[in-house]
């Protein structure tokens, strides 16, 4: 049964809970951030809040926490366009108070996404502009969330030659390929909901050590879907399965594909769908993989909150789903 | 989750498409404008959920569903006790197949294997039977009341009687010969649990000894005689005996008069607890006898049955004027004969039918797959509108479909129990444990059983009271465990210093270093961050932090030459101080320590104006100077610093080389400067002319001294 936790004041818009599930983060509808903390970690009995002010004038869409390896921080992506990182830090004996380290966007290059990534130990920051260009950030300095260093920048097509027409982008959605500790060089997968049906198709990125640039290893799209908007994108953890698994929400439903993680002549790797799903009749809000990557929770435009799981013989198939009540 | 704790279990069977849809009470108005989902530990699931943005109500609510709830019949505690419980039992288990395998690797024969492994595994499954109960409610007849049918015991489970099931059919080996009599056995402790869904003997009984005080004379009461005969069709001897024996005949009032019915009553009651049995040995003071091989039992049996005809066809019926008591054990006789019709109308679930078949109509009954031809005989029998959840294990079990025993398990029982069954399912059988061990590759290289673990150890990583023991099943799973004791480990907050440590101690336990190192990188920033830099840097430190120690030591030439505060002074020395017992993992350490020295000397110099703590400052700032490790850059800062050093007022400091020493810096410095990549301090402009002049001075003073 569900157990309540936490309840938010009016114009909560968002929310996200940090890596161990002890603080939550929320962004609401005036540009206030609040954070809540359980008081007891041991009994998680109820949160207090710790921090609320207004960050910015307009609405936060969305809050997304920072590896913990760099602190207790998290980027807020407002309305107009703007995504700012904040930190939480004490000096000497004072009380900890939440700081601005840096803000990125603009009104006519909006931040839509962001999402970080450790890779050979250096923070990397995938942001997902609304021009259809995806901006690679790193971070000079470990201790120093205001230093940072556009490391790529790159629009999410196979092909180099850029799309013709200005791109208008609705949303983005990025998802890493989380590897325990970082320090191996990572990968993240990056999918568009706009008019230029290039930019759509969620793309694998994967740095090439030997050129020093960003390149596409795979598509995860069939020939017959590819100008189809993406809703959202999530890369499974891999506890040890041979493959890596992805989830990719799109008009067409819910789908799971399967990534090789040998590559052909050509360095791409191979995929293959392995099901899809009917989704929630519309657009899907949000997927989370569970730590074992073996269940996959959704919410989307139908209010319900889904979970989907793989039965003994490889089969994908929606497992239960809860409905909302007062 | 209300559906029980194994609907989020993938299970083979596909239900037809239609998904369970569960409510998620929120307790907000409606309209709701837009969810939002994040895993916590395990398989709890937090949502939060936002409703459109008005003045006056509240904005939402975040709520946290566990996926798995257990069992609805065993309270949260009980479960706990039982998780725990199970840890040793099972980590013994794993222990014992290991050395097992690696014996088998030596011998190269299977043999000792397949010899004595159900030993062990019958030992587990003891062990863990007597963590789902204690004491069963058994039908044992009690002296000291002589009216009450049933002894007062714990409530039995349906999960205690559930394992005990899967027990008998697959680990106890020993038993093998006589499982129609285990059943028996079984059926008995676990009668009352079938009374949820329909009327059971059990049932009968309890409705009965309620009754029993207010009956004046039993024998009259036909619930009486219907009473024993159902309890007679499942074999409950000693109840039997012991109701028979409350017959009026027996008071000693009536002896003189009813010698012949109470003769009767007797002589059944003796044929009763003759009854031969096809086993071993029953309980310590149960009715019946046994026989263990099957030849003696027959001709027991033989001999059992013939005087039980010989009774039926005695003329002392006649003489017996008492209708009930004639009739009713008649009717006991007629079950004891095997006649189908009374056995079926004294039982009531086709499970107790299906018992008393073995007992009295099919008592020779051996192996796995008459024993089910003849459960479909008995449901055909008795049908029932609802499948009760241990007839339908019974049913998987008896059907030998291996993977329809796991869904059964895990469907009713979830995942506690079908992590468990897996170690007996796989003794039961070769195919069992192929089907169960082989590696899949829909389940992403995986078997069944590692799959099971696994999910049980989300389960047990859902409360922050069990997520400890989840590891000794994670280390249990070969191929995927290691990998989600990682996230499980790298999940847990480094808030406090507790639950940091112990999770640096697991770390150890299971070899995972680059876990601990990363977990003591988050807690040591996380220090750092908050104003405890000591601890921030110790743990760096621990986690062999390279990149961000050297940071913190850049951050430390930062004040180099700046006028620092007490306060910030003593924890800047003593941030160098930490940093310094491991002088590898940052550069320009050693300077740092020299200007740490100078530092202080000049601050006792500051405050006292001690002529020797000054001369101290001089022979560390020569030191320093003279060092070539010490950067250029600090060179005028640190001269700057001493200006009150030259300008000594007792006497000079500095003798005629160590000025020249100086001043021959200086000059490097000022030649220096002409470069491009020079960088120039903080300092005033007139800090160099201020440093050369003290300096001249000094020499001049030096000079006349000498």
């Amino acid at each position: 049964m569900a157990k309540p936790l936490l309840t938010l004041d009016g114009g909560t818009t968002c929310s996200s809970w940090n890596y161990c599930g002890e603080r939550l983060a929320a962004g609401s509808v005036d540009g206030t951030l609040s954070i809540f903390d359980f008081r007891d970690p041991a009994s998680s009995s109820y949160l207090r809040s710790t921090f609320k002010s207004k960050i910015h004038e307009g609405n936060i869409v969305k809050v997304v926490w920072l590896p913990p390896e760099y602190g207790d921080a998290v980027a807020c992506i407002f309305a107009d366009g703007i995504m700012s990182l904040w930190e939480e830090v004490a000096k000497d004996s004072q009380p900890f108070q939440w700081n601005m380290c840096k803000s990125f966007g603009s009104s006519s290059m909006k931040v839509l996404d962001v999402q970080f990534g450790i890779s050979l130990t250096i923070l990397k920051m995938v942001t997902a502009y609304s021009d259809g260009y995806v901006r690679v950030y790193e971070l000079l300095d470990p201790l120093e969330l205001k230093s940072w260093q556009l490391q790529a920048e790159f629009q999410n097509v196979i092909d180099s030659v850029s799309t013709s027409g200005k791109a208008s982008c609705l949303s983005a959605s990025v998802s890493w390929n989380m590897q325990k500790g970082g320090s191996q060089e990572s990968s993240f997968i990056v999918g568009y909901n706009s008019n230029t049906s290039e930019l759509n198709s969620s793309k694998v990125w994967e740095f090439d050590q030997a050129h020093q640039r960003w390149l596409p290893v795979a598509e995860m799209v069939l020939p017959e879907d590819k100008g189809d908007q993406v809703y959202a994108v999530a890369w499974a953890p891999n506890i040890g399965r041979p493959n890596e698994t992805i989830a990719v929400a799109t008009s067409k439903g819910l789908a799971i594909w399967n990534l090789g993680l040998n590559p052909d002549h050509d360095g791409r790797l191979p995929v293959e769908r392995i099901a899809l799903l009917p989704g929630h009749e519309g657009e899907v809000w949000q997927m989370e993989w569970d730590t074992s990557g073996m269940t996959l929770a959704t919410v989307g435009h139908d209010g319900m909150v889904r979970l989907w799981q793989s039965n003994l013989n490889g089969a994908w198939h929606q497992q239960a789903a809860f409905k909302p009540t007062s | 989750m209300a559906g029980g704790e194994g609907a989020l279990v993938p299970v083979p069977s596909e239900n037809g498409g239609s998904v369970a849809v569960y409510p998620l009470h929120h307790g907000l108005n409606p309209p709701i404008a837009r969810l939002a989902i994040s895993w916590s530990r395990g398989n709890s699931l937090r949502v939060s959920v936002f409703r459109p943005p008005s003045e006056d109500q509240v904005g939402g609510k975040v709520v946290e569903v566990k996926l798995s709830n257990g069992d609805q019949e065993i309270t949260d505690a009980q479960w706990r006790r039982i998780e725990y419980g199970s840890v040793s039992p099972f980590a013994m288990l794993q222990s014992r197949r290991s050395s097992f395998s690696s014996l088998l690797k030596v011998s190269k024969s299977p043999s000792p294997y397949h010899l004595d492994w159900w030993e062990y595994v019958i030992e587990y499954s003891k062990d863990i039977s007597s963590l789902l109960g204690g004491r069963k409610l058994s039908p044992n007849p009690i002296i000291e009341e002589p009216k009450a049918i049933f002894k007062k015991g714990e409530e039995p489970t349906c999960l205690k009687a559930a394992w005990e099931l899967m027990e008998i059919f697959y680990a106890d080996k020993q038993s093998q010969a006589w499982l129609p009599e285990r059943l028996v056995d079984w059926l008995a402790d676990y009668d009352s649990l079938f009374s949820s869904t329909q009327r059971t003997i059990h049932s009968k009984l309890v409705d009965f000894q309620k009754d029993l005080v207010n009956i004046q004379v039993i024998e009259d009461d036909p619930r009486y005689w219907e009473v024993l005969s159902s309890a007679l069709a499942v074999g409950w001897l000693d109840i039997v005996v012991k109701v028979l024996r409350l017959h009026g005949s027996y008071q000693l009032d009536q002896l003189s008069n009813r010698e012949i019915e109470n003769g009767l009553v007797e002589a059944v009651a003796v044929l009763i607890s003759k009854m031969p049995r096809l086993r071993p040995e029953s309980a310590v003071g149960k009715l019946g006898e046994c026989f263990k091989s099957k030849p003696e039992f027959s001709k027991a049996w033989e001999k059992w049955r013939a005087q039980i005809t010989k009774l039926d066809c005695s003329a002392f019926w006649i003489q017996c004027d008492n209708h009930q008591t004639r009739e009713g054990l008649k009717g006991m006789l007629q079950i004891m004969l095997g006649n189908i019709d009374s056995i079926h109308m004294a039982t009531c679930h086709w499970i107790e039918l299906y018992v008393s078949h073995f007992l009295y109509i099919r008592p020779f009954t051996m192996g796995i797959e008459s024993m089910y031809n003849l459960v479909l005989k008995c449901i055909q029998m008795k049908p029932v509108s609802n499948t009760h959840r241990l007839t339908g294990l019974l049913i998987a079990i008896l059907e030998e479909n291996t993977e329809v025993v796991l869904a059964e398990c895990s469907k009713e029982y979830g995942p506690w129990m079908v992590a468990h069954a897996v170690e007996l399912l796989s003794a039961g059988s070769e195919q069992a444990e192929i089907l169960l061990y082989d590696e899949r590759d829909n389940l992403g290289g995986i078997s069944i059983g590692e799959l099971y673990r696994l999910i049980y150890a989300q389960v047990l990583s859902s409360h922050s009271l069990t997520w400890q023991i989840a590891p000794i099943y994670l280390t249990s799973c070969m191929k995927q465990g290691m990998g989600l004791l990682e996230i499980l480990l790298y999940r847990q907050s480094v808030r406090h210093n507790e639950s940091l440590l112990k999770n640096i101690e697991l770390c150890r336990l299971y070899g995972l270093n680059h876990i601990s190192s990363n977990i003591m990188k988050v807690a040591g920033v996380y220090d750092w961050k908050h104003g405890r830099k000591g601890s921030g840097v110790y743990w760096l430190q621990q986690a062999d932090d390279a990149n961000r120690l050297h940071r913190i030591a850049q951050q430390l030439f930062d004040s180099v030459g700046k006028s620092i505060s007490d306060e910030s002074f003593k924890q800047w020395e003593g941030v160098i101080e930490l940093l310094g017992s491991d002088s590898k993992s940052a550069g320009g350490l050693e300077f740092l320590h020299k200007y740490r020295d100078f530092k202080r000397f000049l601050q006792q110099v500051t405050s006292g104006k001690s002529t020797e703590a000054a001369r101290q400052a001089v022979d560390s700032l020569i030191l320093l100077m003279k060092n070539p490790s010490t950067p250029q850059r600090f060179w005028l800062p640190l001269l700057y610093d001493s200006l009150k050093l030259f300008n000594w007022q007792d006497c000079p400091l500095l003798n005629v080389s160590e000025t020249n020493l100086l001043l021959n810096k200086l000059q490097e410095l000022s030649l220096a400067r002409l470069r491009p990549d020079f960088k120039e301090s903080s300092l005033p402009p007139e800090a160099l002319g201020c440093v050369r002049l003290a300096l001249a001075t000094n020499l001049g003073r030096a000079i006349l001294d000498e």
